[in-house]
């Protein structure tokens, strides 16, 4: 094998290993079935001299080690000392600020070192980086799908209403605040430049944040199948690294090296800035690898690329592979984008080359919702099957509205009135966009209940029988790809 | 250029023509007035517009909403409102005004002078400062005039100011436009219908009422509705636990003989005002 298979395979396995203790699944099973599976397959090699046994043997010591990582990373968080159910006086710092039906504040308990989500009301407003005193009683996580998301969030209970107490602002890192800072600085220049709608749609696709949409409106971009538009995926950081990369290049004219550090660090400090949500780091990690890989001349493989994002972000946190939806849509398109959208530019003989490059926007539509459907009916009860024609329609002008979103907040900073003249051009494109996605919104006559778990394996498995197949017989499609299109990050 | 970026350049100028040339057709119509009774749901909120696109907003409802229903009625370039009054500082009278204030330009900020302790009072207080909004405090015997138009400021006076309820402090305007009068109450109770009735008398009547604390049954006095005689009476409500509005209410206002609307029921309500006549529109 060579040295960047053992790397996939052993990753590979290491997260099967936490896939399986995820589950729920016992770990002394786990940990006895990977070492009898081990023994077998040492023993078939010795028979058959056939070296590949040897190898799976020595994988499935990954196995184990995943569901121990699993294992010991969850009873970390469960042995927290924590009296729950009686009040009581504690002191903690505000590290997220949740808006939307009063306010929902993660804050860390100074003493206990665990996180609580506190649900206060609308004002007065918190801060990260409040030190504050609360009053009351600390709830439990249950058995509830909400519950789940909180664990997984690394939160251990949750206080409703207690009385608050703000002992000193600016507690929290310098860097971060300053960053939440800018982003609150921008927003605000968008409400007070555009409509309400059209604002919260421009901090979606800027800034990932969904504070501000209406229900009507997330509903709207759900039905469309345009809801990844505002969750920041590698889409829009590849837009935003695109921009900042030539702006050093072309604008301050800088070397490449410069330009590529300094772009690295921009990106670094964005995901900060937008909460770093799945989609977002996932995008990051791989942008960087990608232009690590140019700089250094080193050839670029998209699965190594994908599987090292993914282990990177499992092990800071190993509940997010089976319990976060955001990681796994993020995950899945980037793989239908990858290795599925060339076979759809084939079959339907579509060139690299069009009008706003509708067709390029087609393949990789259309490769991404194949590639997500059943997670989304299955999570959402939502499927648009015209979804890829809306998103042919809108991605041509994303870009561009980005561009001059940011371009406002900077205008808006310096001076007001201009910001408003200039917030005309943006309405136009906003506008355009919002039509589009609450007309398509009507076409969703698809509203599916539920899917079988049964149906997601033999659809899943189909795909994937297609795509390799599909390889081998063009032969066409080698692991290692060495200049991947920036865009499908 | 490649060719994809001159047809974008083209649609979009087109675009930004078609929108300017939409923005010059749009324009409010002159001389004439409107009152939107907006539904913010239990909470009032008030915008009136006067000759030459003036606007004015009395009260913010208790939450966001208001920005919404502002929107559907303002130009969506308008960022601007001219006057924003409070009639007394209870939540379900300021709450909206916070993101009105952070979102739209602002002329001047009108209210009683008095200050409430809530929370949400002092961050309103912040929004003002530094937004550097102009500050006024009005009270018994002011007048805002525009053009042919003006508010009159009939309460509160010094003793009522300091009362120790926060609704008979309230603001009482009447406005005068397109030889029509309108009366916005506020949260007022028969304490100060009576005060009213004792100073004023008929100079209190008119032809629209905001009626005074969401159709509450210790407002809206039959004294006080014989003077002020409106023929069109707007509730605004939302659901709420307090029996709003109640039936004493709007026995009373039936007995004067007055048109009754409520958001509740007819959502935002529009009163156009042209010249003497008044007409009504439920706004869904």
């Amino acid at each position: 094998m060579q040295l960047y298979d053992i790397f996939f395979f052993s990753v590979l396995f290491f997260l099967i290993g936490i896939l399986l203790a995820s589950l729920n699944l016992n770990i002394l099973l786990i940990i006895v079935a990977s070492l009898l599976a081990g023994a077998i397959f040492l023993f078939l090699g010795f028979f058959k001299k056939d070296k590949k046994n040897f190898w799976l043997a020595g994988l499935l010591i990954f196995i184990i080690l995943g569901s121990i990582y699993y294992f010991y990373d969850d009873q970390k968080f469960k042995n927290i000392n924590l009296s729950f159910g009686q009040q009581e006086k504690f002191e903690g710092l505000v590290v997220r600020v949740e808006k939307g039906g009063g306010q929902k504040l993660t804050v860390e308990l100074l003493n206990q070192k665990t996180l609580v989500l506190v649900q206060v009301r609308n004002y007065p407003e918190f801060h990260y980086g409040d030190l504050i005193n609360f009053n009351g009683t600390i709830k439990a996580l249950d058995d509830s799908s909400y519950s789940r998301y909180l664990a997984k969030e690394r939160i251990s209970g949750t206080v409703d209403f207690p009385t608050i107490e703000l002992i000193k602002s600016n507690q929290g890192n310098f860097i971060k605040a300053k960053l939440l800072a800018l982003k609150d600085k921008t927003i605000e220049v968008f409400h007070q430049t555009l409509p309400s709608e059209k604002s919260a749609f421009l901090s979606g696709l800027t800034l990932g944040e969904k504070e501000e949409f209406s229900k009507d409106f997330k509903e709207a971009m759900a039905k469309s199948g345009t809801s990844h538009l505002v969750a920041l995926s590698g889409y829009n950081i590849s837009i935003i690294v695109g921009v900042i990369f030539s702006l050093f290049l072309s604008t301050f004219r800088l070397g490449r090296k410069w330009a590529f550090w300094l772009s690295i660090l921009i990106v670094n400090l964005f995901v900060l800035m937008t909460g770093a949500e799945a989609s977002v780091v996932r995008a990051a990690i791989m942008g960087i690898i990608a232009l690590l890989a140019k700089e250094t001349g080193r050839i670029y493989s998209f699965r190594n690329a994908i599987i090292f994002a993914g282990f990177l972000m499992i092990l800071v946190n190993p509940k997010i592979l089976t319990f976060d939806i955001g990681f796994q849509l993020s995950f899945l398109a980037v793989i239908g984008l990858v290795y599925l959208s060339p076979i759809i530019s084939k079959l339907f003989h579509l060139k690299k080359e069009s009008l706003f490059d509708w067709q390029e926007n087609f393949s990789t539509t259309l490769s991404a919702q194949l590639m997500v459907a059943p997670l989304l009916i299955s999570s959402f009860s939502y499927f648009s099957p015209l979804s890829f024609l809306t998103n042919i329609l809108i991605l041509s002008v994303i870009p561009i509205t980005m561009a001059l979103g940011f371009i406002l907040a900077a205008i808006g900073f310096v001076f007001m009135p201009l910001a408003l003249i200039f917030a005309w051009f943006v309405n136009i494109f906003l506008s355009y966009e919002i039509f589009i996605i609450k007309f398509f919104s009507r076409f969703n006559f698809l509203s599916i209940a539920s899917v079988s778990y049964l149906f997601i394996t033999f659809y899943y498995l189909i795909l994937i029988t297609f795509m390799f197949s599909f390889n081998i017989i063009n032969n066409k499609f080698k692991t290692p790809i060495t200049e991947p299109e920036i865009k499908n990050l | 250029m490649s060719n994809n970026k001159i047809i974008l350049l083209l649609i979009f100028l087109f675009a930004f023509d078609i929108f300017l040339w939409w923005q010059v057709f749009n324009q409010p119509l002159k001389n004439r007035s409107e009152i939107y009774f907006l539904n913010v749901g239990q909470g009032d909120s008030e915008l009136v517009t006067l000759d030459g696109n003036v606007k004015v907003l009395i009260d913010g409802g208790p939450n966001k909403s208001v920005v919404y229903e502002l929107e559907k009625f303002l130009q969506p370039i308008d960022r601007y409102i001219d006057l924003v009054i409070l009639s007394h500082p209870q939540t379900d009278h300021f709450t909206g005004l916070i993101d009105v204030l952070k979102r739209y330009q602002v002329g001047t900020f009108i209210f009683n002078g008095r200050e409430a302790d809530s929370a949400a009072f002092k961050e309103l207080e912040n929004v003002i400062k530094q937004k550097n909004i102009p500050v006024v405090i009005l009270g018994e015997g002011d007048k805002i005039e525009h053009l042919n138009d003006k508010f009159i400021v009939f309460a509160p006076d010094k003793n009522s100011l300091e009362s120790l309820s926060l609704n008979d402090a309230c603001l009482v305007l009447q406005l005068e436009t397109q030889k029509l009068k309108a009366l916005f109450t506020g949260d007022t109770e028969e304490k100060t219908e009576k005060d009213l009735i004792a100073k004023y008398g008929n100079i209190l009547q008119s032809d629209i009422l905001k009626v005074s604390h969401h159709g509450s049954k210790y407002s809206s006095s039959d004294d006080f509705l014989k003077v002020v005689k409106p023929k069109i009476s707007v509730i605004e409500v939302g659901k709420n636990s307090y029996g709003h509005p109640s039936n004493e209410a709007l026995n009373r206002l039936a007995n004067i003989g007055s048109q009754i609307f409520n958001t509740l029921q007819n959502g935002t309500l529009k009163v156009d005002l042209k010249d003497g006549k008044a007409y009504i529109f439920a706004k869904q």
